[in-house]
Formats: C-alpha cells, sequence, structure tokens
C-alpha cells in the first residue's frame, strides 16, 4: 500500500455531508411556467473535492469533473428537445459545487416526463422506477407537490453516521403562484405578504425521516 | 559398514519423510509470511484466528455454503507444521498460495471439497483442480497455488492475436451519423455486439492458455527440477530455523515493486534506479515477529549486496538535525523522522550507477545516463543539497476545525427571492506538518515570493506564508521558514504561535534520547489517538479495512531503525499494550497490519 497516498487522500476529509436544495416553482394559470432547481453543497466541497480527488469509491468509479459537466450538458439538449419545454438553462460551479438548473414548460405533465426522460438517458439513476412518479400535480386551481422520489431515495441510502450532519442540509420548497393563494395543507408552509408565493423548508434529516413532512397542496382564492 | 548404510538409507528416508510444507514454496515466490502454528494456535482459538485478513485466502478456499458451520478444525490441516503465505509476481504472472501440513485427508476434503483429483505425471504428488486453484499433496504437506497472468500482459497477447486476424477495435463504437439509416441500425449495435464478445472469449482462452503454461513452468520446475524457495535460497532456509513464531521474506531483488520502498532512490534518479537490476543483487528483506511480555517485536534486517550497500552506507551518514524536535510535541499521536545524507547518498549513487549504466546498450537506459551526467555537470550541487539536505519530520496533530468558506442563500420575506452569499464555516480536518532540513532558506523564500506576484492566494504574514485555499480549494496551508527548516502544515496554531518550536511542550529529554539514538528512522504512533481519529470514509476499500482493524486497537507502536553497514540494515518495531488481551492475539493483530500493509 502507498501509505503517502493514504495520508495524503486523508487529509482533507470531512463529514460535513450538508445539502441544500432549492425547489422554485412558478405557475402560470394554464400550467405553463419555470422549475429553478438548485443544489448547493458548498457546505460540503472539501468532500467533494475528496471524492472526486479517488479513482474509485466503495468499487465504483468516481467521475472526473470534466465528466460531471458533460453529463450536465447532455442532461440540457436531452431535455430541451423534449416536448412541452421551451428553454432550458444550465449553471455548474464547480468550484462551490452548486448546480442551478432552470426549466421553462408548456404545462406540468410535459415537465415530469421530459425530467423522466432525461435523467433516464443520462444514466442518473440505475433503478429507473425512483423516477417513475409524479411529485408536482396541478388542476387549474389546487397545487400539489411532494419531494421527488430521486431525492427521497438518495436521502433514504444515505449512511447512518450522516445522520447528525444530515440536520444541517436543507430542502426549500418554492411555489410562485399566478393568483392569490386562499390556503394551504401544510402549516409549515409560509406565505409573503401578497400571497402568491409560499415556501416550505425542511431540514434534510428530517425530511429522510418523514418524507411526508415537505407534502403540501396550495388552494387558489377564486377571485 | 552395513550398519551405517542403514543410518544413512534411514535418515534419508526419515528426513524425506519429515520435510515440512515450507519445501513446496515454489521459487517465484517474492514474498512468504510464515507461522509456527504451534506456538500460537496453542494461545488461541482457531476460530478466532481464522478471522484474520491473512487467512482470506485459505478461508475463501475452505469455507464456501457447501461447508457452513465447518471450521479450520475440521479440515484436518496439521497445525504441529508451518503454515506459509506467500506470493509472487513477474511482469507477466502472479502466483498466491500457501503451503499446510496435513493431519486427516479425508477430513480435508470434506472441506476442499470442489477440488477433483485430476491425473499428473509427477511422481508421488497428488494433484487437484478447482475452478481457480491447484491443490498438490505431496506426503502430508499440501501446496495451494492459484497463477493468474497480469492483466496488461494479457490484454496485449490479446490484442496482438485480435488485431492479426484483420478485426477492428472490439471498443469501436460508430459515431451517430453511422447509426441514421434506421434499416441497418438494428445489425450494426447488434453486430458490434458479437465482435465484443468475440474478443472477451478470445481474451478467456488467452488467459487460460497462459495460466496452463505459466501453471507447468512453474509445477515442473519445483517438482521435476526439486527447485524451491526453501532448497535455493539460504537466507529463507536459515530464516525457517529461527523459534520466533511468525516470520517474514522479502526478496526485493525479484520484486517489481520495489520502487515503491526505495522512493529516495526515485526522489534523485527518478527513472535509472529501475534500469539497474544489478544494483538490488542480495537484496532480501527478512523479519521476526517475537513475542514478548506487554509488547510484540518486529526486528526487519535488509540485506543488500556491495552496490546497494555503499549507497546506504553513506546516505546513512547523517547527523540528526537538533532543530526538528522543536516542532515535535511530547504528546504528539504520532510522529516521525527520517534523516539522511542526501549529498553523500547523489554521489555515492552516482559513483555506482553510472559503471553499471555504461554497459547497458539499450537506447533508453544511454539515454536516462546521458541526462544523468548531463544534471551532474549542469546543475548547481551546493545549492540543490542544501536547499533539501535529507533530513525531515512529519506530524500528525489529531483532528482540528479548519474555517472554510461556503455559499449560503439569503431569501427575501418579500418576495422569497434568493440570492447568494459567501460565509465563513468550519470543518473538522485532520492536521498534519511536514518540515525539511534546509541550509538555503532564501531558495523557498524565493519560490513564494514569486508565486505571491502571480496570485494573491499566496500571503506572506508576519514570519510565514499563507496558501489560500490551498487543500481542496477550501482550507489553507501554511509555509514556515524558520530554525533551518521549511515546514509546511494546515496547522494555523502552530504557524501564528509556535513558529521557533512548541518550548515545554515539545517532546521531553527522555524522548529526545530515543529519537537522537534511532538512526535514520524514527516514528512513534498512539494507535488509539491515530486509527480512532483517522477519517476513514473515502480511503480505498482495503486501506478502510486496515485502519477499521487499527480502530479497535490500543497501545504504542515505535518504530527505529538500527545500524547500517555495507551488507546490512536493520529496522525495529515495537508495538507495546497495557490490557488484558492475550499477548498471542496482540502478536497476530501486528502480523495481519504487517500483512495488510504490504500485500
Amino acid at each position: 500500500m502507498n501509505f503517502l497516498k493514504l495520508i495524503f487522500f486523508c487529509l482533507p476529509l470531512t463529514l460535513s455531508s450538508c445539502i441544500e436544495i432549492i425547489d422554485d416553482l412558478s405557475l402560470e394559470l394554464d400550467g405553463s411556467g419555470c422549475l429553478k432547481f438548485t443544489v448547493n453543497l458548498s457546505a460540503s466541497k472539501v468532500k467533494m473535492n475528496s471524492v472526486l480527488s479517488l479513482d474509485s469509491l466503495n468499487g465504483k468509479r468516481v467521475p472526473k469533473i470534466g465528466e460531471i459537466e458533460q453529463q450536465i450538458f447532455k442532461f440540457k439538449e436531452i431535455l430541451q428537445k423534449e416536448k412541452g419545454i421551451n428553454s432550458v438553462k444550465t449553471d455548474f460551479n464547480n468550484i462551490d459545487f452548486i448546480l442551478k438548473i432552470s426549466i421553462e414548460f408548456a404545462n406540468i405533465s410535459d415537465l415530469q416526463s421530459s425530467i423522466k426522460t432525461a435523467i433516464s438517458q443520462v444514466s442518473l439513476v440505475e433503478n429507473l422506477s425512483e423516477v417513475d412518479s409524479k411529485w408536482i400535480s396541478w388542476d387549474g386551481n389546487t397545487l400539489e407537490r411532494l419531494v421527488p422520489k430521486i431525492i427521497e431515495q438518495s436521502l433514504k441510502n444515505d449512511k447512518e453516521s450522516d445522520l447528525d450532519l444530515l440536520k444541517t442540509g436543507s430542502y426549500t420548497c418554492i411555489s410562485r403562484m399566478p393568483k392569490i393563494i386562499s390556503k394551504t395543507s401544510n402549516l409549515n408552509c409560509k406565505l409573503n405578504p401578497s400571497r402568491t408565493a409560499s415556501m416550505l423548508r425542511v431540514n434534510t434529516l428530517d425530511l429522510k425521516l418523514n418524507p411526508s413532512l415537505l407534502k403540501h397542496t396550495i388552494t387558489l382564492s377564486p377571485e | 559398514m552395513r550398519k551405517l548404510y542403514f543410518i544413512l538409507i534411514f535418515g534419508n528416508a526419515f528426513s524425506f519423510l519429515c520435510q515440512g510444507p515450507e519445501r513446496l514454496i515454489p521459487c517465484q515466490a517474492v514474498t512468504v509470511f510464515s507461522i509456527n502454528n504451534t506456538d500460537l494456535l496453542q494461545k488461541l482459538s482457531v476460530d478466532e484466528w481464522i478471522s484474520y485478513d491473512f487467512m482470506d485466502e485459505i478461508h475463501q478456499e475452505i469455507f464456501d455454503q457447501s461447508t457452513e458451520n465447518k471450521s479450520v478444525k475440521e479440515a484436518g490441516l496439521d497445525f504441529d507444521k508451518r503454515l506459509s503465505l506467500f506470493y509472487g509476481k513477474t511482469s507477466n504472472y502472479e502466483i498466491t498460495g500457501f503451503t499446510f501440513g496435513i493431519k486427516d485427508r479425508v477430513a480435508l476434503f470434506k472441506i476442499f471439497d470442489d477440488f477433483e483429483e485430476i491425473n499428473t505425471e509427477y511422481k508421488n504428488i497428488t494433484v487437484y483442480q478447482s475452478l481457480f486453484n491447484n491443490l498438490l499433496i505431496q506426503n502430508n504437506n499440501g501446496l495451494l497455488i492459484r497463477i493468474e497472468p497480469m492483466e496488461a500482459y494479457l490484454n496485449k497477447i490479446t490484442d496482438s492475436v485480435w488485431y492479426a486476424r484483420g478485426n477492428v477495435s472490439p471498443f469501436y463504437e460508430p459515431d451517430e451519423n453511422e447509426l441514421i439509416f434506421d434499416d441497418t441500425t438494428f445489425q450494426i449495435e447488434n453486430s458490434f455486439e458479437i465482435l465484443e464478445k468475440t474478443y472477451f472469449e478470445l481474451r478467456d482462452s488467452v488467459e487460460f492458455e497462459l495460466q496452463k503454461h505459466y501453471y507447468s513452468y512453474i509445477i515442473d520446475d519445483l517438482l521435476l527440477n526439486n527447485r524451491n524457495l526453501f532448497s535455493q535460497d539460504s537466507t529463507f532456509r536459515e530464516l525457517l530455523t529461527h523459534e520466533s513464531p511468525g516470520v517474514f521474506f522479502m526478496d526485493n531483488s525479484r520484486n517489481i515493486d520495489r520502487a515503491n520502498s526505495l522512493w529516495y532512490l526515485k526522489t534523485i534518479l527518478p527513472t535509472l534506479f529501475l534500469d539497474v537490476q544489478e544494483l538490488y543483487e542480495g537484496n532480501i528483506i527478512t523479519g521476526d515477529l517475537t513475542l514478548k511480555t506487554s509488547s510484540i517485536q518486529f526486528d526487519l534486517t535488509a540485506k543488500y549486496g556491495s552496490a546497494l550497500g555503499s549507497i546506504y552506507t553513506e546516505m546513512n551518514d547523517a547527523k540528526f538535525d537538533k532543530n526538528i524536535l522543536k516542532y515535535i510535541k511530547k504528546d504528539q499521536p504520532a510522529y516521525f523522522t527520517y534523516t539522511i545524507n542526501l549529498r553523500s547518498a547523489y554521489e555515492k549513487t552516482f559513483e555506482v550507477l553510472v559503471p553499471l549504466l555504461s554497459k547497458a546498450h539499450d537506447p533508453d537506459v544511454s539515454f536516462n545516463l546521458l541526462m544523468l551526467k548531463l544534471g551532474n555537470e549542469l546543475i548547481n550541487k551546493d545549492a540543490l543539497f542544501d536547499a533539501y539536505k535529507g533530513g525531515l519530520f512529519a506530524t500528525f496533530n489529531g483532528i482540528q476545525k479548519v474555517k472554510t468558506k461556503k455559499i449560503t442563500f439569503v431569501y427575501d420575506e418579500q418576495t422569497f427571492e434568493y440570492s447568494e452569499i459567501e460565509t465563513e464555516t468550519e470543518e473538522d480536518m485532520p492536521i498534519l506538518t511536514v518540515g525539511f532540513s534546509t541550509k538555503r532558506q532564501d531558495i523557498p523564500e524565493m519560490i513564494l515570493d514569486h508565486f505571491s506576484k502571480i496570485t494573491s492566494k499566496f500571503e506572506k504574514k508576519e514570519g510565514y506564508w499563507v496558501f489560500q485555499k490551498a487543500i481542496f480549494d477550501a482550507a489553507p496551508l501554511y509555509m514556515l521558514n524558520s530554525n533551518g527548516l521549511f515546514i509546511i502544515t494546515n496547522d494555523r496554531e502552530l504557524a501564528e504561535n509556535h513558529r521557533q518550536g512548541y518550548g515545554d511542550e515539545a517532546l521531553t529529554k527522555n524522548q529526545i534520547k530515543a529519537l537522537k539514538h534511532s538512526g535514520s528512522i524514527s516514528g512513534f504512533a498512539d494507535i488509539s489517538k491515530v486509527a480512532q481519529k483517522f477519517p476513514t470514509d473515502f480511503i480505498e476499500p482495503s486501506q478502510q479495512k486496515l485502519m477499521d482493524f487499527l480502530q479497535s486497537k490500543s497501545g504504542k507502536v515505535t518504530l527505529i531503525s538500527g545500524a547500517t553497514t555495507k551488507k546490512s540494515t536493520s529496522l525495529h518495531l515495537n508495538y507495546s499494550y497495557n490490557d488484558n488481551e492475550i499477548s498471542s492475539k496482540h502478536f497476530l493483530d501486528l502480523l495481519n497490519t504487517i500483512y495488510l500493509l504490504t500485500r
């Protein structure tokens, strides 16, 4: 064993598995809108960099940063060719490990099926059934939101030892509506003063233990 | 006279029958661990014994689903004989295996139930084969051996056969334009699958043939020519006469991975030393593991020929740099010092290597020689070896919180719009320090000054330098140039408050005395402090296993080098413990650690 390699691999390793996710949906009455999805791993960048410096981890090959960027590009390319997707923008900050994806869509159904197609084609998940679900539904007056299955599964797969550190992570679900919100089903949902946007924030440990914490329904005022 | 003949004949027959299993170790073995079973097994349960990593090979072979709930006790092994594990590698093949005594052959085959007897031309030998392994039994001694071609060599042979047959690359993928034609797409994709499968079928056949070839070569040599490591190597023979419970043998002259163990030569002459086989003649490393009251000692001796011996002697003719002592704390969880005379080592290596390399007619070696001679003439050796004299130290100072930056999103309460701000955060990080003795403090200073003009990440502070975000673009690295040492560390405390050393917190007089008398290498580790604090989440699985293993241990390890002569040098590792576990358990713990480190 190359002992020097061992020492230098371990030098910067920490276990701060802190992830911040922002799931920001803007919706129009006709069901079109824009989804901005942000994943912020900057609080774990030492860990991310350490993992990326390895050739393999737990018997699986670790991709190089260029390959990750290629995958993101491929994801964007596939997504913007899908039916009902008007535009896709991606931005990956490879220093702080922040990924931003912005998708303009014609309707919620197209958005979800397009994302499923793109995920399956870039082989982001081994088991496609994990993305084979709907996490947003809209009937013209009521918006129902859940935590995406792919994220729920990822959190469940996390090791037990990361539990304490998951407390520092968060999942923020923002919904921007075309009309005034009359009610929300989740007491933890916060409304802005003009009652046109809601925000629900859950820490990733609570979310791992109870994914239904993020479940909420937003009902618009009839006026 | 008749009586004498009888005694001689009887004596020879008796000695043949009593030959140990170690005579079945092939000459091609480079590394051998041999355990004197009786001593150990009387003190330890076999069930515990088989849980060690060095028993993996045996364990895997013996235990499969069909033999569940059985143990080594039921394997028919003779634990009064030595059990030896061996390993060897050439650029073409790799051999692994072990030799053992057999007490009950019927019981043995209840456990080794995957093996089938095959016909053999070898006299007095019974040969059995399983899918991957070969089991050879001679009298009451067994040899389990696995021979595998090296992957690079196997691929080279397969590729040469594959392309000679006019095939295209099996990994060839047509670009998108070639796949546009709908009618043919399916056929094209299908044909590529077949192509790849055929290539791997060929590869399997080549592998099988190579295995057969090397198996015959090694076993013929062992059984027909009667050439085994025991009969061919007097050092190995002598080693097995030692009464110590465990012995270690490595013939470094045949070790193609030796570059790892002589890194300092690689530092001086990056590729040259690998070309000089002659340099390693007689380079054999042997070790004895000895049980003592509350401690285990591992004594390692490296023997070498006159060429390597003269280099080692010059290299070790160095004075310990006292300044190093100021930067090691008395309660340091682990530290390591290394003192060599790099200038003398270089001069002697140059003197020894040039005549050896001059004999070679290989163009690459000849080019390397030219580079060496040019370097010797053109480089300012005074400046080079004053800048790095050859003394160094390294310390591990536990885990500390290190300040890093992170991006946080802040939300506007009116609109829930969000923006990024940079905030400080703290992350746990192992604190490591490495320092080199130098006479030319102006040289690192000149380099750092230059870097500071190129990037603002290099900043000169009062008495030290900081390289911001040096470690994975997050944590800073500090560089100190004081007391004739150039120190690189991620320990902010050391850089800001202990640039002149730790004062009263530094090593005690007794610790210093031991260090000074330790020769060129010295090390100390408090296992409980080091292994338990070392972050292990991202290390390779084999290394993870070692760290997991060490984390359950307590005790202190000290390492010192002994006298260096032109013929040999020695290294002594002492593992002391103060718990109630029996010493043989600690012995196997240490043996397992050495096994994991050297395999």
